[in-house]
């Protein structure tokens, strides 16, 4: 399909071309209890391919497509024709495509899809489970994805990588009062001690929940996230950092300048890099096959550089650029316990834990937290916690120690003022 | 049994969205894979999907064309049933059926014999009815997603977004994007040929503005349905309530967070429904007993005012279909009859666990991901009350408009909505102050029982996509009139 595909694109006299092949060799075990409920294969193979004309008045156009497999020839030369005539009509200012020729060599490492479904399998059977804790029920996706670019101007490069994902559910009950606990975790391969040790600690969380008392009403309290919640907090920072927030006037950062008015608080530093250890997403080279640079985006508070897309990147006057796929936060300046001092709520298990990236609204309903205030502490459930980033990132203080979810490094534990509780008592 | 259905939409309009002459043409060699397949397996099922489609996306500062969208594919999917097990093979590469047969079983025994090794037993089924049906469906659309002159809709859209620029206040974009797939599936078994095909459109207008606190204030509006791209011509109305909407957005306030007396409009209502009494009754969550519904049903769950459908039947939307991704027929329950929860929605292997008739509700995000089961149009009933008889009902309140986002909480009830803005109401009128955003939580029950009043109107909209947990995203709709109840807001 490969060859028909450039050869058909060469000769329809396209100005340049994308293409991407992206095989997919999937295993998936459901699980019920421990019992399966079913078992799938996927065998699949997918083309994309986008195609460029040159316009008159320094404009370019492009169109997108999908190929299937099972595509004729004479299909596949109609529907770049088309694409092709599509692309005269969607008329963007002009940029290029890459044509560094790619230097590394190509990621060709197999992937043993069968023992890590092995492993997760095994790691989930080894968590110990006790009448008043236990195992719902799981589902496990493990991935070998190979996936091949290639362009008109000559790039070209094949990563293969593995994708894991372990969806759990675990249950916590006491005097006939039984809640769950919902945990969805994503990782390149199967750790199996973090498996377990992530699926104790959920359980451990479900105990306390069964505890908690509503929340009451409080005001001016600071709130503390130490669970994959704050990645969010994090993501708002590298989403407004990215080139395509900057071109459509929704990211207010500026290259050069402070990513917010810092006020007492720790000033944060990430860092782009090109794989993470464990990380699903671990391919050097970008969709659009660019190599992805390590550097820093945003450095003690103040904006390097924005990130992303080809086309967005040389809108906004930056030649050379790269989709980040893996990143990596400092740790700031206190030890998770000196954050947790004083009055303090620290929000553990949400229904769903939300940042706005384009407006920095905060939004989330507690399902379990614990009030520490006056010396006391309350586990509580219920409520939600609200506000603005414009209001929290200036205080916010985080730990020197890091944890990593998936792919991105963030601070353990995180500190952040100005945001309101909604009590239900 | 055998059926034989023609659909027709709109009574003047009378294109037909045509079957896929692909899903045609493989038909012979998939029946004979169903033949191979079934000499070593009690039962086999194939679905096999050719949906075309396009996404376009026009704004002030980028333009975008592209034909795939989140339901475009093309592939098939073998299910396999033996010993109490199901299990499925997905491929999109098309091969010999005997070759077919030998990949997927050659796949599906390395699974096996991983499973020997790991000592894992079965969640032991019982085998799936065969009885014989055949159905073919053709719904109307003038205008297929595929065939559409791109370049028409870009003008509209540009147009739309240069107006937008003109009247939105503070507009940094104005962003109309619209999707549409010609949705083509085929499921065969040694006693079945189920073939469907029709289109459904969905498209929004878009605009953001800082507001006065230095925040990014973003509102929309949409259309969608079942039928082809000419639905889009729908947004030209649409558009004209941005200007007033981001005003409003730009100039609202923090609300106080406390207890009030709310009125929900159409898209709250059904972000409503969808989260507290759509998730909280998809059965495959009562067979792993994650919801809470299971020991409710005949119970009152609501107030006399609330009655709940739920079904691919129940209105033509985004997702209309006339069959489902397991084969079972589209269908309509009635979830609260009157408060009372009656039953939940099905998918077929969950139905066999549970002892009851699927529902017609057993979907996937596409060809190569699990069945489960899932939503399709989850709409509250209409009452007889006057939007501004609930106004002047309440002393202090919220008229939330515009939803945005939320979570279930099957197994507790609890739910959480994000919501774009609310209007103030004091004394039995609104006094024009807004409030944005809006958390709206609470306990579904107390929710819903305190569902006093609600219009004779009703909306059923279908933009944007459902999750179960944070993943598999289908579409669904969902909808209903405006409802006086209480609820936490923050």
């Amino acid at each position: 399909m490969l060859e028909t595909l450039k050869k058909t694109l060469a000769s329809l006299g396209a100005d340049g071309w994308e293409l991407t092949e992206n095989k997919t060799s999937r295993w998936e075990f459901y699980f019920i209890r421990h019992s399966l409920d079913q078992n799938r294969a996927a065998e699949t193979v997918n083309y994309s391919v986008k195609v460029y004309k040159k316009l008159e008045g320094g404009l370019l156009g492009s169109a997108s497509c999908e190929i299937n497999p099972t595509d004729t020839a004479a299909e596949v030369e109609k529907k770049l024709s088309d694409l092709l005539e599509r692309a005269s009509l969607v008329k963007n200012p002009e940029y290029s495509l890459v044509s560094e020729k790619i230097t590394l060599p190509d990621k060709t490492e197999r992937v043993d899809v069968q023992k890590i479904a092995r492993d997760f399998i095994e790691a989930v059977a080894s968590v110990p489970e006790t009448e008043s804790e236990d195992i719902n029920s799981y589902e496990i996706f493990v991935s070998e994805i190979t996936r091949h670019t290639l362009n008109s101007n000559g790039v070209e490069y094949t990563a293969v990588y593995p994708a894991s994902m372990l969806e759990i559910v675990v249950n916590a009950r006491r005097e006939g009062h039984e809640i769950e606990l919902y945990r969805q975790f994503n990782s390149g391969s199967c750790d199996k001690e973090k498996v377990r040790a992530d699926v104790l600690a959920a359980m451990r969380t479900g105990r306390d929940r069964l505890s908690a008392e509503p929340t009451p009403r409080v005001e001016n309290i600071d709130v503390v996230l130490s669970t994959e919640d704050a990645v969010s907090v994090f993501e708002y920072f590298t989403m407004n950092a990215n080139v395509q927030a900057k071109y459509r006037r929704i990211s207010p950062f500026e290259k050069g300048r402070p990513v917010c008015d810092w006020q007492g608080g720790d000033r944060i530093s990430v860092r782009a890099v090109r794989e993470l250890d464990n990380s699903s997403r671990n391919f050097p080279v970008d969709a659009e096959g660019s190599v992805i640079e390590e550097r820093d985006i945003i450095k003690d508070g103040v904006l390097c550089d924005f990130w992303g897309q080809r086309q967005f990147s040389q809108y906004l006057g930056i030649e050379k650029n790269s989709v980040i796929s893996n990143f990596v936060f400092e740790g700031g300046s206190a030890l998770s316990e000196e954050l947790r001092s004083g009055d303090y709520i620290e929000l553990v298990e949400f229904s769903d834990f939300q940042v706005d990236s384009m407006g920095g609204d905060v939004a989330g309903e507690i399902r379990l937290g614990y009030l520490h205030k006056d010396g006391e502490t309350k586990i509580i459930t219920g409520g939600s916690v609200s506000g603005s980033m414009l209001e929290a990132a200036p205080t916010m203080k985080y730990s020197r120690e890091t944890a990593q979810y998936d792919n991105i490094v963030i601070p353990a534990v995180v500190r952040l003022g100005n945001l309101r509780i909604t009590g239900v008592k | 049994m055998l059926y034989c259905i023609k659909m027709a939409i709109y009574g003047v309009i009378n294109l037909k969205a045509k079957f896929s002459q692909y899903l045609a043409s493989i038909a012979p060699e998939l029946k004979r894979l169903v033949a191979i397949l079934g000499e070593s397996y009690d039962y086999v099922s194939v679905l096999s999907t050719d949906s075309k489609g396009i996404s376009l996306t026009i704004s002030q500062r980028a333009k975008n064309v592209t034909t795939q969208n989140i339901t475009t594919e093309r592939g098939s999917v073998v299910r396999v049933y033996k010993n109490g097990l199901y299990s499925e093979y997905a491929f999109n590469c098309f091969d010999s059926a005997e070759k077919l047969a030998e990949r997927a079983k050659a796949a599906l025994d390395s699974q096996l014999a991983l499973l020997k090794l790991t000592g894992s037993k079965v969640y032991d089924t019982a085998k799936l009815d065969d009885s014989p049906m055949e159905l073919f469906v053709e719904k109307d659309a003038e205008i297929l997603p595929e065939e559409c002159d791109a370049g028409e809709f870009i003008n509209l859209f540009t147009e739309l977004s240069d107006e937008g620029m003109k009247t939105i206040p503070g507009a940094l974009d104005v962003m109309v994007r619209a999707s549409g797939t010609h949705i083509n599936k085929m499921f065969l078994t040694a006693n079945r040929d189920l073939r469907q095909s029709y289109s459904y459109v969905e498209g929004s207008a878009a605009s953001y503005a800082p507001g006065k606190d230095g925040d990014m204030k973003f509102t929309h509006v949409g259309v969608s349905g079942c039928g082809g791209m000419e639905l889009l011509y729908g947004l030209r109305e649409k558009i004209k309530t941005l200007p007033g909407v981001m005003a409003d957005l730009v100039a609202s306030e923090k609300i106080v967070p406390g207890e009030y007396e709310i009125i929900t409009d159409p898209t709250v209502t059904g972000l409503i429904a969808h989260e507290a009494f759509g998730h909280g009754v998809e059965m495959d969550m009562f067979v792993k007993n994650r919801a809470l519904g299971k020991d409710y049903i005949d119970k009152r769950v609501g107030s006399d005012k609330v009655t709940m459908h739920e079904g691919a039947r129940c209105d033509e939307s985004v997702t209309a279909f006339a069959f489902d991704d397991e084969g079972t027929l589209a269908g309509d329950v009635i979830e609260i009859d009157r408060g009372i929860l009656r039953t939940g929605i099905c998918d077929a292997l969950s139905a066999l666990r549970l002892g009851v008739a699927p529902t017609g509700n057993g979907k996937r995000q596409s060809y190569d991901h699990k069945v489960y089961t899932r939503m399709t149009n989850t709409v509250f009933d209409s009452g007889d009350d006057k939007l501004e008889d609930m106004i002047k009902s309440i002393d202090h309140g919220y008229l939330l408009r515009g939803m945005q986002s939320g979570m279930e909480d099957p197994k507790h009830w609890g739910i959480q909505c994000i919501i774009e803005r609310g209007y103030e109401i004091k004394n039995g009128a609104l006094t024009g102050v807004c409030v944005s955003p809006v958390v709206m939580t609470g306990y579904v029950p107390d929710l819903l029982g305190g569902v006093s009043m609600a219009t004779g109107d009703r909306v059923v909209e279908g933009n944007g996509a459902c999750g179960k947990g944070y993943k598999e995203w289908v579409k669904v709709a969902d909808g209903g009139p405006y409802l006086k109840t209480k609820a936490r807001l923050g």
